[in-house]
């Protein structure tokens, strides 16, 4: 077990590239740091594959059905797989994350505040969503200083990778069907770009401890802009629009330039008071509700 | 509940590396929550669940006694000077 003397020597030891691991003798304040940031991405994979658990039975055809499956899955186990990660730092048990999601009083990300009301929907969140989380996910893994959360984020990246492919072949497929089709996917993407790109959070702070600990390698806004100039000529190639009034093209510097952002949907998303909030975190704690007998079964099995 | 560590190994290729943690109630369940877990996309075709608590471990300080002992290593250094001497003399 490792132990630095101060934080000072601590920052030292991270900036020369240094990995933390579960059992060295971590600062109190990197420990809550990275716990909190593991705990709010655990919960944002149980409440993303509550999302797509709705769509099991509403997917239009096998295929899909098979493959939204599959994602449920794949969204769960990533949630058990950071909540063991989380649960390691001896901060809270695995149990007092989820009665404290349930019960509204952590976070998730924004994203997960909203509700998918068509089959579009799901598109656009495999496509905008499931893109924006990967990419800071691989900003995050590449640079991590948390040895345990680094490694997770391996496995995890490379399942999200599936999502988006699953996400670009089924806008494939809508952008080449009926007017439709093309409508309803217009009104998703109406309805997912803003919290998709505000998922990226506001503008990084300066002296951020998330960046000084190397947790987080790149600006919050770094990585939104990317996102933009990837995503912007991607979708207007299909013929979508993308909804922001202000949006232009710089021919000078051939970058797309984005109108304001308003943060308030954000605040009030991270807050629980989003517009799907409540229905979404009333529906999971019913479900952890109604699922006891089967913990309490465990538990006898075990006993 | 109790705490396993899961190793996973590909069939005929590498040794079995660490993959991750699982929390299970007992040992049958524990496997299949590390293979739905872990080994959805045939990451391994053989796996080892360690409970935890079984896990002898030891440290940076414990180990470190080995990490400072040059003379455990060769790196042909002087040979290989010789043979790339006698190359430049021979062209």
């Amino acid at each position: 077990m490792r132990s630095w003397d101060s934080v000072e020597a601590f920052e030292t030891f991270l900036d020369g590239g240094g990995i933390v691991e579960v059992d060295d003798r971590m600062p109190d304040v990197f420990r809550d740091a990275v716990f909190a940031f593991i705990e709010m991405h655990a919960n944002s994979e149980l409440m993303g594959g509550l999302t797509e658990r709705d769509w099991i039975p509403r997917s239009p055809g096998v295929k899909n059905k098979m493959a939204i499956l599959a994602k449920t899955q794949d969204e769960v186990g990533h949630a058990h797989l950071l909540y063991m990660v989380a649960a390691d730092l001896g901060i809270k048990t695995r149990t007092e994350m989820m009665e404290d999601l349930f019960a509204g009083k952590s976070k998730f990300h924004n994203v997960f505040h909203y509700q998918a009301v068509t089959w579009a929907d799901q598109v656009a969140i495999a496509y905008l969503v499931d893109s924006a989380a990967l990419m800071s996910q691989q900003a995050v893994f590449k640079n991590c200083s948390y040895g345990p959360y680094k490694r997770m984020l391996k496995r995890i990246i490379a399942e999200e990778g599936f999502h988006m492919r699953f996400g670009e072949e089924r806008l494939l497929k809508i952008a080449e069907g009926t007017e439709i089709q093309r409508d309803m996917f217009q009104g998703a993407l109406d309805r997912w770009w803003l919290p998709a790109l505000q998922l990226f959070g506001p503008d990084t702070r300066d002296g951020d401890v998330l960046l000084r600990w190397h947790i987080k390698s790149e600006r919050n806004e770094v990585l939104r802009d990317r996102w933009v100039q990837k995503y912007v000529p991607l979708l207007t190639s299909y013929g979508f629009v993308i909804p922001d009034d202000h949006l232009r093209h710089d021919e000078a510097t051939g970058r797309w330039e984005i109108g304001e952002i308003d943060w308030a949907p954000l605040k009030a998303a991270l807050a629980n008071a989003g517009p799907d909030s409540a229905r979404r975190i009333g529906n999971a704690s019913k479900n952890w509700h109604d699922t006891a007998w089967v913990r309490a079964a465990l538990d006898e099995a075990a006993a | 509940m109790r705490i396993y560590e899961v190793f996973l190994k590909r069939d005929g290729k590498d040794e079995f590396r660490h993959a991750g943690s699982i929390e299970a109630a007992n040992q049958q369940l524990a496997l299949v929550l590390a293979r739905e877990s872990y080994a959805r996309r045939a990451e391994g075709d053989l796996m080892w669940l360690v409970d935890r608590a079984d896990i002898v471990s030891a440290d940076h300080s414990f180990i470190a006694p080995n990490a400072d002992k040059p003379h455990r290593h060769n790196d042909g250094s002087l040979v290989a000077a010789r043979r790339k001497a006698q190359r430049e003399a021979a062209s």
